[in-house]
C-alpha cells in the first residue's frame, strides 16, 4: 500500500499563553485515512494542538499545513478550512435552545446554505447513523451525556468534513456511556475518517489508532504504531505515564 | 366625611385615555429600550476602548440617575442645550428609554456573559462568523436567561412612567391628578388611580411570575 497524502502537518508549532509554554515546537503529520490519537497527562499540550488545528488558537510560531496549505489568518478563509474540519468537544456544547436534529442541521442550513429539506434528510441520515433516530425531537437537556456527544458527532458530521477533531469526547461522560460514543468512532474510522482524537481511552487508542503520539510537558515525547507505544515504549516517560494509568508496558 | 363617588364614572373617558397612554409609553418604551439595551451591551463589550468607554458612561449615567431627574431635564434642558423640543408626550418617551436601555444592556450584558464560551466555539468550529455565532447561538440563549429580569423590568416600568406626569404628558396619573384638582375630589380620584394602576399592574406582575417559573432557571 502506498502511503496515502498529508494532509495535516505540523511544523515546530509553539503556542505561549502569557510565561505559560503550552506547545514548544511540536512537528507530527496526519495522513488521509488515518486514526491518530494523542496521549499524554492533563496540561501537557495536546488539546491545544488539536484547538490550534482548527484555529480556535492562534498559533505562536512554527507552521500548520492542512492540505498542504498554512492556515489562513483572514476570517472569511479561517472559516473555510473550520467547514472542512469536524470538531467534537468534551462537553458537547450542543445548543441548548435546538432539538437534537436542529442541531445536525444548523450547520448545513447556516453555513453551507442548504434548504430546509435538504439539511434535514442529511441530519435524519446521521442521526441514524449514531442510532438516535428516535431522539431527533429531543432537546439536549432531555438526552443522556452519551445520546449528547453522539449528536454532537452527527453535528459535526453533518458538514461533510475531511477530518474530525476529538477533545476528549468521553472524559465527561458516565462510565457506563463512553463505550456507545467510542463505538460510533470506531465506525466512522472503519468508514476510513481522519481522525485526531485527544484521549485518555487507552484501549480505545490502543485498538483504533494508526499512530500514536504521546505529550508531556507541550512536547512529543513518543510517537509511532500503537504496538510500539502501549507494548514496546522506546521512552521512559510514556511508560511512566501509562503506567499511572494502570497499563502495564 | 362627604364622598362623592360619581366623580369616578363621570372621568371615565378621561381616565381610559390616560391609561391608554400609560400603557403606550411602556410598550413604546420597551421596544426602544430592549434592541437599543443589546445595542449598548454589545458597545460595552467592543474591542474598540473608546467605544466601550463611553457605552459604559452611558450606563452608569442613567443608571444611577434619578428616573424624575432624567424626566425634567429632558423637558427643560434638551431644548435649550440642543434646541430640540418634543412633545410632552415624546420628551417623556426619550426619557423613561434613556432609563429603561441602560438597566436593559446591564441585563443583556450578564445574560449574554452566562453563556459560556464553548458555545460560540462549537458554532465557529462549525464555520460559522462571530456574527452568525451571536446571532444563532449565544443571543437565543441569553434572551431565554433575561427574560425573568426583563418581564420584572416592565412591571416597575409600567409604575414609573407615573413619574412622566410632572411634565403634563397626560397619562393615568397626570389625568387624575388633573381631574382632583379641578373637582377637589382627593380621595376618590387617588382611589380611582390606585385600583385603576393595580388592576392592570397585577395582571402583568402574575404574567412576570409565570416566566419567572417558566424560564427562571434552566440547566
Amino acid at each position: 500500500m502506498t502511503a496515502a497524502s498529508v494532509v495535516l502537518q505540523y511544523r515546530n508549532v509553539r503556542k505561549l499563553y502569557g510565561d505559560f509554554v503550552a506547545l514548544s515546537g511540536v512537528s507530527m503529520e496526519v495522513r488521509r485515512g488515518q486514526v491518530v490519537c494523542l496521549i499524554g497527562p492533563s496540561g501537557s499540550g495536546k488539546s491545544t494542538l488539536l484547538r490550534c488545528t482548527n484555529a480556535l488558537e492562534t498559533l505562536d510560531g512554527g507552521e500548520l499545513l492542512f492540505d498542504g496549505v498554512p492556515l489562513p489568518k483572514e476570517p472569511a478563509a479561517i472559516r473555510k478550512v473550520r467547514q472542512r474540519m469536524g470538531m467534537v468537544f468534551q462537553n458537547f456544547e450542543l445548543f441548548p435552545h435546538k432539538t437534537a436534529i436542529q442541531n445536525v442541521m444548523m450547520g448545513p442550513s447556516t453555513v453551507l446554505g442548504l434548504s430546509d429539506a435538504q439539511s434535514r434528510d442529511r441530519a435524519e441520515a446521521l442521526l441514524a447513523k449514531v442510532g438516535l433516530v428516535e431522539k431527533a425531537g429531543n432537546y439536549p437537556a432531555n438526552l443522556s451525556g452519551g445520546q449528547q456527544q453522539r449528536v454532537a458527532i452527527a453535528r459535526a458530521l453533518a458538514m461533510e468534513p475531511e477530518v474530525m477533531l476529538f477533545d476528549e469526547p468521553t472524559s465527561a461522560l458516565d462510565p457506563e456511556t463512553i463505550g456507545e460514543v467510542l463505538n460510533v468512532m470506531k465506525t466512522l474510522a472503519d468508514d476510513g475518517m481522519t481522525m485526531v482524537v485527544v484521549t485518555h481511552e487507552m484501549t480505545f487508542a490502543r485498538r483504533v489508532a494508526d499512530h500514536v503520539v504521546v505529550f508531556d510537558s507541550g512536547q512529543i515525547i513518543e510517537q509511532g504504531p500503537p504496538g510500539q507505544i502501549f507494548d514496546a515504549p522506546h521512552q521512559a516517560r510514556t511508560r511512566d505515564f501509562l503506567g499511572h494509568l494502570g497499563w502495564d508496558a | 366625611m362627604n364622598l362623592d363617588w360619581s366623580i369616578v364614572p363621570a372621568s371615565a373617558g378621561a381616565l381610559a385615555r390616560g391609561a391608554l397612554i400609560t400603557i403606550a409609553l411602556t410598550v413604546l418604551t420597551m421596544m426602544i429600550a430592549v434592541p437599543c439595551g443589546i445595542g449598548v451591551a454589545m458597545l460595552r463589550e467592543s474591542r474598540l476602548r473608546p467605544v466601550a468607554f463611553l457605552a459604559t458612561c452611558f450606563v452608569e449615567l442613567f443608571r444611577n440617575l434619578p428616573i424624575i431627574l432624567v424626566v425634567y431635564w429632558a423637558f427643560y434642558v434638551m431644548p435649550v442645550v440642543f434646541g430640540i423640543a418634543f412633545s410632552p408626550f415624546l420628551t417623556g418617551l426619550v426619557a423613561l428609554s434613556l432609563n429603561n436601555t441602560a438597566y436593559n444592556s446591564e441585563t443583556f450584558r450578564s445574560g449574554i456573559k452566562s453563556i459560556r464560551r464553548g458555545q460560540t466555539e462549537a458554532a465557529l468550529a462549525l464555520g460559522m462568523s462571530e456574527a452568525q455565532a451571536f446571532r444563532k447561538i449565544v443571543l437565543p440563549q441569553a434572551w431565554r436567561r433575561v427574560l425573568p429580569v426583563l418581564a420584572t423590568t416592565w412591571v416597575t416600568l409600567f409604575k414609573d412612567t407615573s413619574l412622566v406626569s410632572v411634565i403634563a404628558v397626560g397619562d393615568l396619573a397626570h389625568t387624575a391628578m388633573q381631574i382632583r384638582s379641578q373637582s377637589f375630589r382627593v380621595i376618590e380620584m387617588l382611589t380611582a388611580m390606585a385600583a385603576i394602576y393595580w388592576l392592570l399592574g397585577y395582571p402583568q406582575a402574575k404574567i412576570a411570575d409565570w416566566i419567572h417559573k417558566k424560564f427562571g432557571v434552566t440547566e
